[in-house]
């Protein structure tokens, strides 16, 4: 039953992080390597400030948010000026300095140590339910409020200008809207639902270090968008269950967590690759010029 | 003054490291030149190609004279099966799927190293005892003059083969306009195969220096591949002599900023490799067009 739970739990954050990136990435064609970042750095936030801090729930898990948007602020100032090439290199430079950070702001982040003993909110304690059941009500609260806002900004004419600058900015451009503008609100919203699920991870493993936040973990990420299509709300949500309960199957080989890992790494990256071969011809059209 | 008299060897220090870069940048130089598309799988095929090399030195023990003509053939089999399974497929398309295809690959090389290697560190330099030589105050092993030599050697031989031969001739032909140069009977398919090929055998060469100089990690190639972005760009994208200033730029900044003792203001050296990030950062904030191209990049 707590594996069960285990899993759900983790299946619902990678859902989030997953849909979120689906936003920026699948409509906008803004392959964004610092998502993970900010699902860093909200797990960062929650994790300083309820324990070292004592800060309550209700101040730490908006703050998370609230730190994980201004740090794509960040990001925009820088990349979304840039075309696809230096976006990316862009993004990835970002994203390799969080870690760097992480890392080495040892008075901040305790290093390569890590951050143990993240308490969970008092309120989840009840009588009625166990501790896991009480975390996983909380998590399916906030994934069913992020996929709701999400979806709701899927149809909003925010999605269609982020769609239209990802295959012909200057139709865009030429109507009048603002381009600049429009990927920087992508990737703010985007990161701040990623500060969420980030918050929710370092409540839900109360341990947290750099290894779990590294660029090799976006390939989860990326082949979930990749396998559920880009830009497409409902098949992001099937392909996340799929991918997050495929491995699963590779637990009850009772292979040493040494082989695991890296074994789940190759698995995402060959669906990743598998899927990006298969459909070439109609993923992300080839940008139009004029 | 006492803080200047390590200068010579951080100078020292950042011809090694600046040497092993440049290995890698050229070959990301040449292929963003000829095709337009960003290998980011180029430094996990330095670190797979220091692994093959462990492996048939170590695993099998064969003699170098016999293990290098062995890992250069692997290499080119490599490079072509690479560049026409995870890039060639992916032209005249968007070039966001050649970067997800290499990026693929690059968590594919990876995590194979570390099945089979396991993550532990290991070297090449096994039961090697290089000389130490010492001179107005530089320490220097034999194996690291034999790096910054040999490099020199190559990126002057690549230099005058891209600058003067009728090949370089084909290359920059293709670089500067691919329909004229197709249309005048540049074999393009073969032109951008051998590139690549050359490419993947400088960052594999690379590799091997890294891991008999210092140590091979199955996970240390993204590092690797973003440092030789960011000397890339310091000497704007696709150039190759741009690529290799660049590349030894960087390594100075990095060695200068970490080795000298500012006082309060001393950088700590696990912060090393945040420079080259910053670096990026900071030209594509001011100079995205390289620090000495003029004109107008591609929006």
């Amino acid at each position: 039953m707590s594996y069960l739970v285990a899993v759900f739990v983790l299946t619902l954050i990678t859902l989030i992080v997953a849909q979120s990136f689906n936003f920026v990435f699948g409509l906008g064609a803004l392959l964004n390597l610092a998502h993970l970042s900010a699902y860093a750095i909200g797990a960062y936030t929650t994790a300083i400030l309820a324990t070292e801090h004592a800060y309550p729930f209700w101040l730490y898990f908006p703050l998370s948010i609230f730190v994980s948007a201004f740090f794509s602020l960040l990001v925009s100032a820088i990349a979304t000026r840039l075309s696809q090439d230096y976006f990316l290199i862009g993004t990835l430079a970002f994203s390799a300095l969080v870690t760097a950070l992480l890392i080495n702001w040892k008075s901040l982040t305790r290093g390569v140590l890590g951050i143990p003993g993240i308490p969970r909110p008092p309120f989840l304690t009840s009588p009625f339910v166990s501790p896991e059941l009480a975390f996983l009500i909380l998590v399916i609260v906030v994934t069913l409020l992020s996929l709701a806002i999400l979806l709701y900004l899927f149809q909003t004419p925010l999605a269609r200008a982020l769609r239209a600058q990802g295959e012909l900015e200057a139709a865009l451009v030429s109507l009048g809207r603002d381009t600049h503008l429009i990927r920087t609100l992508a990737l703010v919203i985007s990161s701040a639902f990623a500060g969420a699920a980030g918050s929710l991870i370092a409540l839900y493993l109360s341990y947290i270090d750099p290894s779990s936040f590294g660029l090799h973990e976006m390939v989860l990420v990326l082949s979930i968008v990749i396998l559920g299509r880009p830009g497409h709300f409902w098949g992001v949500i099937a392909a996340t269950f799929f991918l997050c309960l495929l491995p699963e199957a590779l637990r009850f080989l009772d292979l040493p967590s040494s082989v695991l890992g890296p074994l789940r790494q190759l698995l995402y990256a060959v669906i990743l690759f598998g899927v990006v071969f298969q459909r070439r011809a109609v993923l992300f059209p080839a940008v139009r010029r004029i | 003054m006492e803080n200047l008299a390590i200068l010579p060897q951080l100078l020292m220090n950042a011809l090694i490291s600046g040497s092993i870069l440049a290995l890698a940048a050229v070959g990301l130089a040449l292929m963003y030149g000829l095709l337009g598309i960003l290998n980011f799988a180029h430094g996990q095929l330095m670190i797979l190609g220091a692994y093959l090399l462990l492996f048939l030195s170590q695993t099998l023990s064969l003699p170098l004279l016999v293990a290098a003509p062995l890992l250069v053939f692997a290499g080119i089999f490599l490079a072509v099966t690479i560049l026409h399974l995870t890039i060639l497929p992916f032209r005249n398309r968007s070039p966001l799927l050649c970067l997800l295809s290499t990026l693929a690959l690059s968590i594919v090389i990876e995590s194979t190293l570390a099945l089979l290697f396991g993550v532990n560190v290991q070297t090449l330099a096994v039961g090697l005892t290089p000389a130490i030589y010492q001179f107005a105050g530089v320490f220097v092993t034999s194996l690291q003059l034999l790096i910054v030599c040999s490099t020199l050697l190559i990126l002057a031989l690549v230099a005058v083969i891209m600058g003067y031969s009728p090949f370089g001739r084909a290359v920059r032909a293709l670089a500067a306009h691919r329909e004229g140069a197709v249309t005048l009977g540049n074999n393009e398919r073969q032109t951008v195969t051998i590139v690549f090929a050359l490419g993947t055998l400088l960052a594999i060469y690379g590799g091997v220096l890294v891991g008999y100089d210092q140590s091979l990690q199955p996970y240390m190639g993204t590092s690797f591949t973003i440092k030789a972005f960011a000397a890339m760009i310091l000497g704007g994208l696709g150039s190759v002599g741009g690529a290799i200033f660049g590349s030894y730029l960087l390594a100075l900044v990095e060695n200068l900023a970490i080795g000298l003792d500012l006082g309060p203001w001393s950088i700590p050296a696990g912060f090393k490799d945040a420079f080259a990030f910053c670096v990026i950062l900071l030209a594509l904030l001011f100079r995205p067009e390289g620090l000495f191209q003029r004109g107008q990049r591609k929006f």
